[in-house]
């Protein structure tokens, strides 16, 4: 009934192929759009915006970097972390050494610099496939970790070797660091995530993106087509790790305000693949319902226990907390493999035709 | 600087040679054991094409396991024997509640469930025996705990007799695990699998049965592995990073190759203690084992895509 | 199953008194790790303070008549949920401890917006010292600077050091880097030779390089900065290589029993500077065994209670409701707030009469804090692993401060500045 597109009638192919077809969707992203945009802010508490909004936001950010090289393009990769990890010390050095560089400014172009790396590593994606590749991005994750440790210059000779975030101003009032109200660094990270989210919808759609399918499909039937696979594997790599870079920037800025470099630890890398493959490899919307799985949960079960009265010890709680996360990645692969997204597309298939099922 | 690099290594190494020969020793050791968990990998990647992360949980699991029962007041080696009966029913569990479920799915999602898996037996493992360090009982199973002192050239080689041990027991282990895949029915349907499983399948190989027995093996070869590493430096969580060291040794050996899993363990193992020692530590601040194995298989693997002993991609339109 | 029996009633028990004591409490939460790889060195370290705080409520009602509530929050070590456990407590507690150097950093300028107290006992941020810039931030009796200066002086009485090789064996991490300043100045002043030797991360438990190195350097001493998994491998390489073992000093983290026991008589000699003891007939632990143990409502077990980590916790919970107390004296209350308590935390005075009458005798060497003060420095004994346990093999010493007040100074300044506008506490004097 909600879905229904009886009406809704299509005279071009443009209107086909438009960002909406259907009416409903479009209905459906403003709701989204309002609560993200106007709702949550004005009702979320300061924990809700620490362990929830923000995070939530900064790690789909992540994984959609991610995902437009395994999703869209094919190339597995591990060291996602690492390249977060070249965003924030970019971010870093450049507030550090240029301390009248707008902050946001510095964010986006933090990136550049991921994205430099990035290309860096992606050239044996040229010679090197699959589980191989994936292997192979894990050089680029230890090497990188290792650097951050080592050259003491990308820390500012800090004593304890972390990076700590000074307060920022911009138009008069903090927007990172410690002085910072919550609510701005939402407003920054939901700014940048929205305009991203933007440009890979609209990057994914067109000519680019459909050469990364056609790699990712079949990379040397794509040759034989004319694409060429050395432009399309590193444009790939350049705009992911641009995207992650931009992630790892906002991960330490507007979130965790300091960081030492085992923060971008192989972990971390893994918990953005988690939300990339949770939410659904080849869409863009996966990514947040794929975040709001895999870090919402956690906090919500950390909390369950205290709500429904139960006393439970805290080391208890973890451990149960890592036990269901495994389970429930297990589950959703065997229930649908091919993500949340997809699950949803289901979902709004079977409501676009209910009540009448033929 | 091109001196540091170039000649002073090897001028330390000529000039010290029982040194050197400690480096090799302890490279051969630490390469031993990549090359088991590595191992388990390929046996596990041959029949199901499944890049199982949790072997190294899976090390770490069977290593309390046979402490905690011992703990309990069971002796020694029936402690073994009932951790390998945990291990072949955790592999019968996973088959029956992940693998099966997931059979024909893409790679990327039977790796992913692997990592589920990892997660799951952390926080089991953690609940159940919780995170304290266990030594692990290295005399009760009546491995000599002394260590051999040699003077080759005047100088000074400490072998430890655990580590010699594990030499010896990881090498029988292999040479049976060789024997086993070549001159059994059941070894041989495995590389059968590995070869073409649409046609073993079609032959009436049980596809079930030899997962459950590629598990169980994995399962052994995580609890030699871990009582070997485990009398190093004792049992813990923290141990589960040494899975990662194994990854290196598959890009470098190939993924399906046994023998390359093998070669492949002893080298990185060798060559990451002779850069850290004579190169990194000198030059670069120490630290190097991070990366060294993955940069140097990233090298070899720009060369030979398929790692050194990999069986050649072919790829048809 | 027996621990899941153990864990059911401890639960079951914290339950009922927490219910008793939701109408006035102390809530002074704890972001705990016992989970990952550090769970081992953390969990007698949280066990010891859990068993003191629940003697003080089973035994006196809590502190001033206020019962203590010491939830704890899980972190496993990692930054991510220590400031999820920082914002989930933050609301109603009166102190903060973060445990994690990593998480301390984090948690260290929101705290000054916040005005909550870090509670950090001997670890943390060494410029902590300097009350003044860092008002909000505790880490008596002793920090990391304090320690190596100690240990310096501790290898001088061995000998001069004049011309000698000391290998720093450290965490690569910021925890391991922390004495590195203060070591550097004394290698200068004292003519030996620094050899710092980083342990990664993921090398915690294979150390075959690192004690390699060791072995063609051949240093004088090794002294070492090591946390969860790192120290068990640290000495069992180091009994492997034949390094002597009375040349082997360990900061206090890297005195853990357990990690010794592994390696037993062959670890004798091992040596590990320490601001506390577990003084086995005080009367504090004495009533630990009373009043918890005997209940079966501790969580950890006869062997572990007996170790340095275990006793550690101890006097960690016995500063703190010593400051708590402090504050209640001082303003009349028993429930106490934020700000009242960080009054009570930079005014703690830990006279030997005191620790007497606290029956922490022998467990904690005297100091006391100020408002410009936040270590106390109480110094430390060096304590000596004989085969069997760790006992005291030196008289206390103490830390001479004013060879690296300049180092403080400038770091806490420094940390101002990138912080700016950063708060300071203009009022104190001195």
């Amino acid at each position: 009934m909600l879905y229904r597109t009886a009406g809704q009638f299509k005279t071009s192919y443009k209107a086909d192929q438009a960002l909406f077809p259907v009416r409903q969707d479009a209905v459906l992203l403003a709701i989204i759009l309002t609560f993200a945009w106007v709702i949550f802010p004005l009702t979320a508490s300061e924990f809700a915006f620490q362990t929830l909004l923000i995070p939530i936001m900064i790690y789909a950010l992540a994984a959609m970097g991610l995902n437009i090289l395994t999703g869209y393009a094919g190339q597995l990769s591990l060291g996602t972390a690492a390249f977060m990890g070249v965003g924030a010390y970019a971010c870093y050095k450049m507030i550090t050494l240029m301390p009248w560089l707008n902050p946001v400014v510095a964010i986006l172009l933090s990136g550049v610099f991921s994205a430099g790396i990035g290309v860096v590593f992606g050239i044996p994606s040229l010679r090197i496939k699959g589980f191989y590749l994936a292997i192979a991005t894990l050089a680029a994750q230890f090497f990188l970790v290792w650097l951050f440790e080592k050259w003491s210059w990308l820390y500012n000779d800090n004593a304890s070797g972390a990076i700590q975030v000074p307060n920022l101003e911009m138009f008069g009032t903090y927007i990172a660091g410690p002085q910072a109200a919550s609510v701005t660094e939402y407003y920054v990270v939901l700014f940048v995530v929205s305009l991203l989210t933007l440009l890979c919808i609209n990057l994914t759609r067109g000519t680019l993106g459909r050469t990364w399918k056609a790699t990712r499909d079949m990379d040397i039937a794509a040759e034989l087509i004319g694409i060429n696979l050395m432009k399309s594997k590193l444009t790939a790599f350049a705009i992911s790790s641009y995207i992650v870079g931009v992630a790892g920037a906002l991960y330490v800025f507007m979130w965790k305000g300091a960081a030492e470099p085992n923060v971008f630890d192989i972990p971390l890398s893994f918990q953005v693949l988690f939300i990339a493959i949770i939410g659904g490899l080849g869409s863009i919307l996966g990514n947040f319902l794929g975040a709001i799985l895999i870090v919402g949960l956690p906090v919500i079960l950390n909390l369950l226990p205290a709500a429904i009265g139960v006393q439970i010890d805290s080391a208890m709680v973890e451990h149960l907390n890592v036990m269901i996360i495994g389970s429930l990645i297990i589950f959703f692969l065997i229930v649908e493999p091919h993500g949340l997204a997809a699950l949803w597309r289901l979902i709004r298939e079977k409501l676009i035709i209910w009540p009448f099922p033929h | 600087m091109l001196r540091d690099v170039l000649f002073t290594p090897f001028a330390d190494m000529i000039a010290a040679p029982d040194f050197l020969l400690q480096v090799l020793w302890e490279g051969l050791v630490s390469g031993i054991l990549y090359a088991l968990i590595a191992l388990g990998f390929v046996l596990i990647f041959r029949s199901s094409r499944i890049f199982n992360f949790a072997q190294g949980i899976m090390v770490v699991f069977a290593a309390l396991t046979l402490v905690g029962f011992h703990a309990m007041g069971v002796p020694a080696w029936i402690s073994v024997a009932l951790t390998l009966a945990v291990m072949l029913a955790l592999s019968v569990t996973i088959e029956r509640v992940v693998l099966r479920p997931l059979v024909g799915q893409p790679d990327i999602i039977l790796f992913m469930a692997t990592i589920g898996i990892t997660l799951f037996l952390i926080g089991f493992g953690e609940i159940i025996f919780g995170g304290e360090n266990k030594v692990m009982i290295t005399e009760q199973l009546g491995i000599p705990t002394g260590s051999f002192v040699l003077e080759p050239w005047g100088g000074l080689l400490i072998l430890e007799q655990k580590d010699v041990t594990a030499v010896i027991v990881a090498a029988l282990l292999v040479a049976a695990l060789l024997a086993f895949l070549n001159y059994t029915r059941m070894g041989r349907a495995i590389r059968a699998l590995g070869d073409d499983s649409q046609a073993a399948l079609s032959v009436g190989i049980s596809l079930q049965t030899i997962w459950v027995l590629v598990w169980f093996i994995a399962g052994i070869i995580a609890l030699v592995t871990g009582i070997a590493w485990g009398a190093r430096a004792g049992v813990s969580f923290a141990l589960e990073v040494i899975a990662y060291k194994a990854l290196p040794v598959l890009m470098l050996g190939g993924l399906e190759s046994i023998s390359g899993a093998i070669i492949g363990g002893l080298m990185i193992g060798m060559l990451e203690k002779l850069f850290e020692v004579y190169w990194g530590q000198p030059l670069m601040g120490g630290g190097t084992e991070a990366w060294f194995a993955f940069v140097l298989a990233l090298v070899v693997l720009l060369f030979r895509p398929q790692g050194l002993f990999g069986e050649k991609i072919i790829e048809r339109v | 199953m027996n621990k899941l029996v153990k864990l059911a009633t401890a639960t079951l028990i914290a339950g009922v008194t927490a219910g008793a004591a939701m109408a006035q409490e102390l809530y002074t939460p704890n972001l705990s790790y016992r989970t990952g790889p550090f769970a081992a060195t953390g969990i007698p370290l949280m066990n010891g303070q859990a068993d003191y705080m629940t003697m003080l409520n089973e035994r006196d009602g809590g502190i001033g008549g206020v019962p203590v509530n010491f939830e704890e929050c899980e972190t496993g070590y990692s930054t991510e949920k220590g400031v999820e456990c920082y914002e989930k407590t933050k609301g109603a507690a009166i102190v903060t401890q973060p445990w994690s150097t990593g998480i301390t950093l984090q948690v260290l300028p929101k705290t000054n917006v916040d005005q909550i107290p870090i509670l950090a006992p001997g670890y943390g941020f060494s410029p902590m010292m300097d009350g003044k810039t860092f008002q909000w931030a505790f880490n008596m009796p002793s920090g990391y600077w304090d320690a190596a200066d100690m240990i310096v002086q501790y290898l001088e009485g061995q000998g001069s050091l004049d011309g000698k090789k000391v290998a720093f064996l450290h965490l690569d991490h910021p925890y391991g880097k922390e004495p590195l300043p203060v070591l550097e100045a004394a290698a200068e002043a004292k003519g030996f030779e620094l050899l710092p030797i980083p342990v990664g991360l993921n090398e915690m438990q294979n150390q075959a390089s690192q004690w390699l190195q060791v072995r063609r350097e051949r240093p004088d001493y090794v002294v070492m900065w090591g946390w969860g998994a790192m120290n068990a491998g640290a000495i069992t390489e180091a009994v492997k290589t034949r390094f002597p073992m009375e040349n082997f000093i360990g900061v206090w983290w890297a005195g853990h029993d357990a990690d010794l026991r592994l390696v037993g008589e062959d670890g004798a000699g091992y040596k590990s500077i320490s601001w506390s003891y577990p003084n086995q007939d005080a009367p504090a632990m004495k009533a630990v065994r009373e009043y918890v143990t005997d209940k079966g409502m501790t969580k950890s077990n006869p062997e572990e209670m007996t170790g340095v980590f275990y006793g550690r916790g101890i006097v960690m919970s016995a500063i703190l409701a010593e400051g708590i107390s402090a504050a209640q004296a001082e303003y009349g209350t028993g429930e106490i707030t934020a700000s009242q308590l960080r009054w009570g935390l930079e005014n703690i005075d830990f006279t030997q009469e005191r620790i007497d009458e606290l029956g922490l005798t022998g467990m904690v060497p005297p100091f006391a804090t100020s408002c410009a003060n936040h270590t106390g420095n109480s110094g430390g004994w060096m304590l000596e692993w004989d085969g069997e346990k760790f006992v005291k093999a030196s008289d206390l010493l103490k830390p001479d401060t004013a060879g690296y007040a300049d180092l403080v100074a400038a770091a806490s300044g420094q940390y101002a500045t990138e912080n700016a506008p950063w708060e300071m506490n203009e009022a104190c004097e001195g």
